[in-house]
């Protein structure tokens, strides 16, 4: 098969994960099409991995696995920690900042 | 399948010698961590600071110790040269800094010190580990080291609202900027078939490689990546939001170390790796900095809040700051290492006045809490004065040597559009930092004074607004400030008087950043 | 052997064009009824038991998320297990410190009491 669909998929699985984070407003599913990015990300590594017979990019990719897991713990710790104070858990709502 | 690990692979030559100060950072880390679980509060809220103080000294001991080396160590995987090491002195110096900012914050308390001491020390090592990088693996292991305990640091306020909302906004437009520099490592790694930035560059430099489509997706999703992590236009947008939010001594923190990891990867990464794409990335990079240098000075207009207009100010130092990676040439790396040494002492300066004033008065960042500190608080005045005129470039300080030598690196880079606008940007600057000057100096000191001294005179004046800053706020541990806080102006002062002495000297400094520009290979 | 990357090229626009075109037709053609069950916390479609504002489990989460911080390392170890004898001593050692540093996080969990059940 060629490298061309992997990549396909990991591009579609990018972009979905890409217009999720600009588009949604609930932190969890922003978390969640975070993780999208980066296992789009993930995907190419790994099909150029095996495009070029070298394991450069499977090393970068189970990095990025972890690196993913923490991300998406201090996330979902903020969010609790939001929850527990009652803020709004929107990220249209965390705007109070802006000037 | 393919044959990923042959059975002749041996492990790679660890040179522990190079890698000293990073151990030092990443165990010191460790044991703050352990430290801060014993011992009373009080020994803690000493040991612990101390504790990372002497892991970020014996850094900076083992970086001197390594001074002059040149050499590739874990398999090519970081680079010793001069300027990882230059930048690993920045680095250094900044997280002191911090550790001493942080020393009686409500922060550091609320995370219970060793966390919060254990996360900057981490957040170091990841910002040396990235100033070394000389593959994508350890780039992106670097980035994130950096960026992940600083998500959790801006939020380690947690009774405060600001803070956890700025952290939380930091770790999506991070993770982001991450999630999209990766992929362009992908595409680069697609392209060229390595992750080895010496690879890279050979593989782009024979031929047709350099513009392929491939290659040329991969470098402009790494601009666009490391944009958002460095606070460029037109990816700044989360910088006020998150400066205002984090706590003050993570803000200086983040807005001084940061941009010099950043950068150290701008100049490694796209003066060797993709130095044959020069002429694709290069023009694009120079309109991203006047850009910058016009949003970042003119957003800062105006801003009533210390922390945002900072955090503008840092945008468009930033854009000067990437007119000498534009460039590509040594007197650009240069030039940019050494704005960035200046840059520490400039912005240290005007955050410890911050922090100093957050905790005296009730007004919080506010540029009213400086009003007429020229005449009550000299020693504290004066440091904010002289970071504000070097920010803006001002002869006799650091800034506008750091500033004129950006403008020659772009000038005889062929960028003389980017000098002039560097120019520009200094001149509208001047009508955000003035005010701060005027109002130190000219304009009396509120009728509220300051609670320390308030509370000499009369009784305690009521509970305080949190947001104000937070130390009046009383904890269970270390309870309300004291007036005095002699480590915030030993950083004010020190950092002050750095600015206006590499500013009248800056022999010094230009000896150190010279052997930065030549290990790169650039003309 | 370049050609061959320009689809690469033109899936990312695809890719793009796909992801935003389930975006909008989403909120587009989906259906949107705003019964009260949906406004509630948890959209499972029992009525919800759980009222806004409850204190709920914290300890599920910290605990879920330390499993999942934990688990993760694992990955690490896979690569070493399989070529624990082509690297030698040199893997061991590494595989030592790295667990070593594990046990680390882990009384440190521990001893702040993220472990307790609350």
């Amino acid at each position: 098969m060629s490298i061309a669909w992997y990549l396909a998929v990991s591009a579609i699985v990018f972009s979905l994960g890409a217009i999720g984070v600009m588009t949604r407003r609930n932190p969890l599913v922003v978390l969640l099409c975070l993780e999208l990015m980066l296992n789009g990300a993930n995907l190419a590594l790994i099909a150029f991995s095996r495009m070029w017979g070298n394991g450069d990019g499977q090393i970068l990719a189970i990095v990025v696995m972890t690196v993913a897991a923490c991300e998406v713990c201090i996330g979902l710790g903020m969010i609790v920690a939001i929850y527990r104070r009652h803020l709004p858990i929107d990220v249209d709502e965390l705007r109070e900042l802006q000037g | 399948m393919i044959p990923l690990a042959t059975a002749h692979l041996k492990g790679p030559h660890i040179d522990f010698a190079g890698l000293s100060p990073l151990i030092a950072l990443l165990g010191g880390s460790v044991l703050v961590l352990i430290v801060g679980l014993l011992g009373s509060r009080w020994i803690r809220a000493q040991a612990v600071p101390s504790l990372s103080l002497g892991a970020l000294g014996a850094a900076l001991g083992l970086t001197i110790w390594q001074w002059n080396a040149q050499k590739s160590i874990v398999s090519g995987a970081l680079r010793i040269d001069d300027l990882a090491l230059v930048l690993n002195l920045v680095l250094i110096a900044g997280a002191a800094c911090t550790v001493l900012l942080a020393w009686r914050s409500l922060a550091a308390r609320e995370a219970a010190h060793g966390e919060f001491h254990a996360l900057l020390l981490s957040s170091v090592a990841g910002m040396s580990l990235l100033a070394a990088a000389q593959n994508t693996v350890a780039l992106f292991v670097g980035l994130e080291l950096l960026s992940i305990p600083l998500y959790v640091l801006c939020a380690t306020e947690l009774k405060r609202e600001h803070s956890l909302e700025s952290g939380l906004k930091y770790l999506i437009v991070g993770s982001v900027g991450s999630a999209t520099l990766l992929y362009g490592l992908a595409m680069i790694y697609g392209a060229t078939g390595t992750t080895d930035f010496a690879g890279i560059a050979s593989a782009l430099s024979n031929g047709s490689l350099a513009t392929d489509p491939l290659t040329l997706t991969g470098v402009a999703l790494c601009v666009a990546g490391l944009c958002f992590k460095s606070s460029i236009a037109p990816f700044h947008q989360w910088t006020p939001d998150v400066y205002e939010g984090a706590p003050t001594p993570v803000t200086a923190f983040m807005a001084v170390t940061t941009k010099v990891a950043a950068f150290g990867v701008f100049l490694r990464f796209f003066d060797v790796a993709l130095i044959d794409t020069q002429v694709s990335w290069g023009p694009a990079l120079a309109v991203l900095a006047t850009i910058t240098i016009l949003v970042g000075n003119v957003g800062a207009l105006g801003q009533s809040s210390l922390k945002r207009m900072l955090a503008y100010s840092s945008v468009a130092q930033a854009g000067y700051m990437l007119a000498g990676v534009v460039v590509s040439t040594q007197l650009g790396v240069r030039a940019t290492v050494f704005y960035l040494a200046a840059y520490l002492f400039m912005n240290m300066a005007a955050f410890a006045v911050i922090v100093a004033r957050e905790r005296q008065t009730d007004l919080g960042d506010s540029i009213g809490a400086l009003a007429g500190l020229g005449r009550e608080r000299p020693l504290l005045a004066w440091p904010m004065t002289i970071s504000m005129l070097a920010l803006a470039g001002i002869p006799a300080t650091a800034g506008f040597m750091g500033k004129f030598y950006l403008i020659d690196a772009a000038v005889s880079g062929g960028y003389t559009w980017l000098g002039v606008a560097i120019v520009v940007g200094s001149m509208i600057s001047l009508g955000y930092y003035l005010p701060v000057i005027a109002a130190m100096w000219m304009r009396e000191a509120p009728a509220a004074t300051s609670p320390n001294d308030a509370s000499v005179l009369a009784p305690t004046p009521g509970p305080l607004p949190a947001l104000a800053g937070g130390s009046s706020e009383l904890d269970e541990d270390g309870g309300p400030l004291s007036g005095s806080q002699p480590e915030v102006l030993v950083v004010a002062v020190l950092a002050g008087a750095a600015t206006i002495f590499f500013g009248v000297i800056p022999q010094p400094l230009f000896d150190l950043v010279h052997g930065a520009g030549s290990g790169l290979g650039l003309f | 052997m370049l050609r061959s990357y320009l689809p690469a090229i033109v899936f990312l626009v695809l890719g793009g064009a796909v992801g935003g075109a389930f975006a909008v037709l989403n909120s587009v053609i989906g259906p949107r009824r705003a019964t009260p069950h949906k406004q509630d916390p948890y959209e499972c479609g029992l009525p919800s038991e759980v009222k806004r504002g409850m204190r709920f489990g914290i300890s599920f989460y910290l605990i879920a998320m330390l499993f999942i911080l934990f688990d993760i390392e694992v990955v690490f170890l896979y690569p070493i297990a399989v070529e624990l004898r082509a690297y030698g001593s040199y893997a061991l050692t590494e595989t030592i410190v790295f667990i070593v540093l594990l046990f680390v996080a882990f009384g440190y969990v521990w001893r702040r009491g993220a472990l307790e059940w609350r």
